[in-house]
């Protein structure tokens, strides 16, 4: 027998004890997990490389106050700027709804085409929603949602605008990182508003990420002093300042995460010392043998830490899983979407459990060193 | 015979260090659910308390929110003279046509932006909601760019004191005053002139329509008549009625809250039933001299139950401890109907308080039930005979 059989045997020794404690330490580091990536979710966007290049512009007073359409002559002759359309966020509900966990924008077809590059249409063709003012073009993920097919019709009741789309699946997108949204020709808007074109934001694409901020300060001045003066931003700062609006979400996961932690620590430091407690006697008849402290000291390290890192494997890894297999855009309505479990969560759940099982040794390894073996061999359980 | 309680207490205080524990975790794990259920409860309270309920709001048929409503001067001007409407002393009717506009302002402390909405109000409109009252300054005078805001929004909001300024776009408009709402929806708007809010943000029509009925039976008629008049494409509802369903917001919270405290009462079960087995296991010697002067098995199972259920109704206790101190903390998030800040106050009522406690004791139960039946099967001999 080696010293490592002989910690597992120790620790096995008392099965149930083991079995509770490790699924207790794997229950809080799944919470602990879970809550991380919520935090993720609700405060950092997705991030791809095509949005940097991307700009929105939106008006000053805020994102519900429109912008007039002449603006888009003078953005046009803004140098850096490749590609710029109307983007109106429509707030529909699709077919019978209460709730729609998807959007849908009203933009310029032909000037899309020059923005989001990173998408590909999968089914369908792009030229045939150019064509047709009354077709869309629709995120891939929608659509396997709601199980439609090219030619599948979507109707949709206006919320923000008083009017009802009924818009034919022309195309279907795929590889943004939102592949959920559905486009359709702003025109529509234009024709049931009567308002002498209005549009809710500029969306546009910048040469390089390099003249993205040079862009930005010409479109803010282009418009400053006019009676719809405009903020432009990139789309992740754009996305960013959206996320900060959920207000005191943060603090208040954070808050809940340092508790699962305190929980967490208490489990393991009670049974770490109830375990060592039993076997006072055998400690001290370790010691009597002639093992150093500092043996016995990696005895029950090793072993409070083999709990503590079991429970964080089961709990990490199945949490993982679990939020990887689970449909959570279909169970919450759209109001979570990727929930990933990012390595960087996992690995950070894993240091807290590694800490957990060091620091909750360190009381009953205290006490078995400061121990007088005589005593130790009194104790009785 | 049952065993005396005062054996169950006395075992919990003798063994305190591993009771301490389980108290204190599963403390925390009740203040956690408590805190998330007060905050779902102040989102709801902020709009449950809006409103008269002898008004009507009028806003388009399909829009989820006053905000995103809007309503043409045709329409008000054939709602306000429907013969339900009530008339003031000099004759007027007593309706209000307003305009709901988002202003994106900067949070005090650089906490960033938020959005906050603008209710273009007219002097009915203020007399229509009793609920808020001027507290600071006085109130804005029609025809020039002042606004009164919530002192609420006051302390959130960077320069929203009395004597500030609000930027809309290249519009600057004065704080003339502060009002309070009462803990209501309104406490999280920015009140002004409805025809200035309609001349500064370009509005030709209006967001929604308030009006006070003559009697309840012309309430009921009023929301008929506008419901089923096919050319007003509007919507009539009883204006406690419209606040009291703007509760998306509170869902999302609601069901984390209900997730979170499910998987962490699963682990405090774990941790309960770790303390519970050891407690049985140290006391195998206990055990069977009970037995042995006659306290039934069930007697046992019942006791250990009983102890388990005491250890966590005070790990309850603790938790509603912990969680008071958030009661009537002033928070602010996105509300998902209007897309703006909405404030309110967490709400740790006594009745929060008492399913904390419930929730705790039956966390004790169930983690006991398992021990509690291995100390009932003990065989009394052997268990005598044990160390």
């Amino acid at each position: 027998m080696n010293i490592l059989t002989f910690i597992a045997k120790n620790a096995l020794r008392n099965r149930r004890r083991v079995i509770l404690t490790v699924s207790s330490v794997a229950v809080s580091c799944g919470v602990l997990v879970t809550l991380q990536t919520l935090q993720r979710e609700l405060t950092i966007p997705p991030e791809s490389e095509a949005a940097s290049l991307r700009v929105i512009a939106r008006n000053k007073v805020s994102i519900a106050q429109p912008l007039p359409a002449r603006q888009l002559g003078v953005i046009e002759r803004i140098p850096g700027i490749v590609a710029v359309s109307p983007f109106t966020y429509f707030g529909g509900l699709y077919a019978e709804e209460k709730a729609t966990g998807f959007a849908q924008f009203g933009v310029d077809p032909e000037r899309f085409r020059g923005i989001m590059v990173e998408g590909r249409v999968v089914q369908g063709a792009y030229d045939d929603w150019v064509a047709d003012r009354n077709s869309c073009m629709v995120g891939a993920d929608t659509l396997d949602r709601y199980k439609l097919r090219v030619g599948d019709h979507m109707r949709f009741t206006g919320t923000f605008y008083p009017m009802d789309l009924d818009l034919r699946i022309a195309a279907v997108f795929q590889g943004t990182v939102d592949d959920r949204g559905v486009f359709f020709h702003h025109k529509l808007l234009d024709d049931a508003m009567d308002n002498g074109g209005a549009v809710g934001t500029w969306y546009m694409r910048v040469e390089s990420a390099a003249v993205a901020p040079q862009v930005i300060a010409a479109i803010d001045r282009a418009f400053e002093n006019s009676s719809a003066e405009v903020r432009a931003e990139t789309e992740r700062a754009f996305q960013m300042s959206f996320m900060s609006m959920l207000g005191d979400v943060k603090s208040l996961t954070l808050s809940v995460s340092s508790v699962v932690v305190f929980t967490l620590m208490l489990v393991t430091v009670s049974t770490m010392s109830m375990a060592i407690r039993e076997r006072f006697r055998e400690l001290a008849v370790l010691k009597a043998l002639g093992f150093r402290r500092h043996e016995l000291f990696s005895f029950i390290l090793a072993e409070s830490f083999g709990l503590a890192g079991a429970g964080a494997v089961l709990g990490i890894f199945g949490t993982w899983i679990f939020w990887s297999t689970v449909n959570l855009q279909k169970l919450t309505a759209g109001f979570l979407v990727y929930f990933e479990v990012t390595p960087r969560i996992m690995a950070m759940a894993g240091i807290v459990a590694a800490v957990l099982g060091i620091v909750s040794a360190m009381g009953p390894a205290l006490a078995v060193a400061r121990m007088s073996v005589v005593d130790g061999l009194k104790t009785i359980d | 015979m049952a065993l005396p309680l005062k054996y169950n207490f006395r075992n919990v205080v003798v063994r305190w260090r591993s009771s301490m524990t389980t108290v204190l975790g599963i403390g925390a794990v009740v203040a956690v659910v408590i805190v998330l259920r007060a905050m779902a409860r102040g989102i709801e309270a902020s709009s449950g308390n809006t409103g008269d309920p002898r008004n009507v709001l009028v806003v388009r048929k399909g829009s989820q929110a006053e905000s995103g409503s809007l309503v043409t001067r045709e329409h008000f001007r054939t709602v306000q003279y429907l013969d339900e409407v009530a008339r003031n002393e000099n004759g007027e009717a007593v309706a209000s046509a307003e305009v709901i506009v988002m202003v994106t302002a900067p949070r005090r402390g650089g906490g960033g932006e938020a959005n906050t909405l603008l209710r273009g109000i007219t002097p009915r409109g203020i007399e229509l909601r009793p609920q808020v009252r001027l507290v600071d300054g006085r109130w804005f005078d029609p025809g020039h760019r002042e606004v009164v805001v919530s002192r609420r929004l006051g302390r959130r909001f960077e320069g929203f004191e009395v004597g500030g300024t609000l930027r809309a776009g290249p519009t600057v408009l004065s704080i003339v005053g502060h009002f309070d709402a009462g803990g209501s929806a309104f406490d999280s708007e920015v009140w002004l002139d409805a025809d200035e809010a309609r001349s500064i943000f370009d509005r030709e029509q209006y967001s929604s329509i308030l009006v006070r009925p003559r009697d309840e039976a012309a309430l009921q008629s009023l929301v008929n008549r506008v419901e089923n008049d096919k050319q007003l494409t509007l919507r009539a509802e009883r204006e406690v009625d419209y606040y009291a369903k703007q509760t998306a917001t509170a869902l999302p919270i609601k069901i984390v809250a209900s997730l979170l405290g499910g998987a962490m009462s699963l682990g405090a079960v774990f941790a309960a039933m770790n303390t519970m087995y050891a407690s049985v296991a140290s006391r195998t010697r206990e055990i069977g001299t009970l037995r042995v002067l006659g306290f039934s098995r069930r007697a046992v199972v019942a006791s250990f139950l009983i102890e388990g259920g005491i250890l966590a109704g005070i790990g309850g206790a603790v938790g509603c401890l912990l969680a008071l101190p958030m009661n009537g903390y002033s928070a602010g998030t996105l509300d998902f109907q209007t897309f703006a800040e909405t404030l309110f106050e967490f709400r740790v009522t006594p009745d929060l308080m008492a399913a904390g406690i419930a929730f705790a004791v039956s966390i004790g139960v169930v983690g006991s039930l398992l021990p509690a039946l291995r100390a009932a099967r003990l065989p009394v001999i052997s268990a005598l005979k044990s160390l």
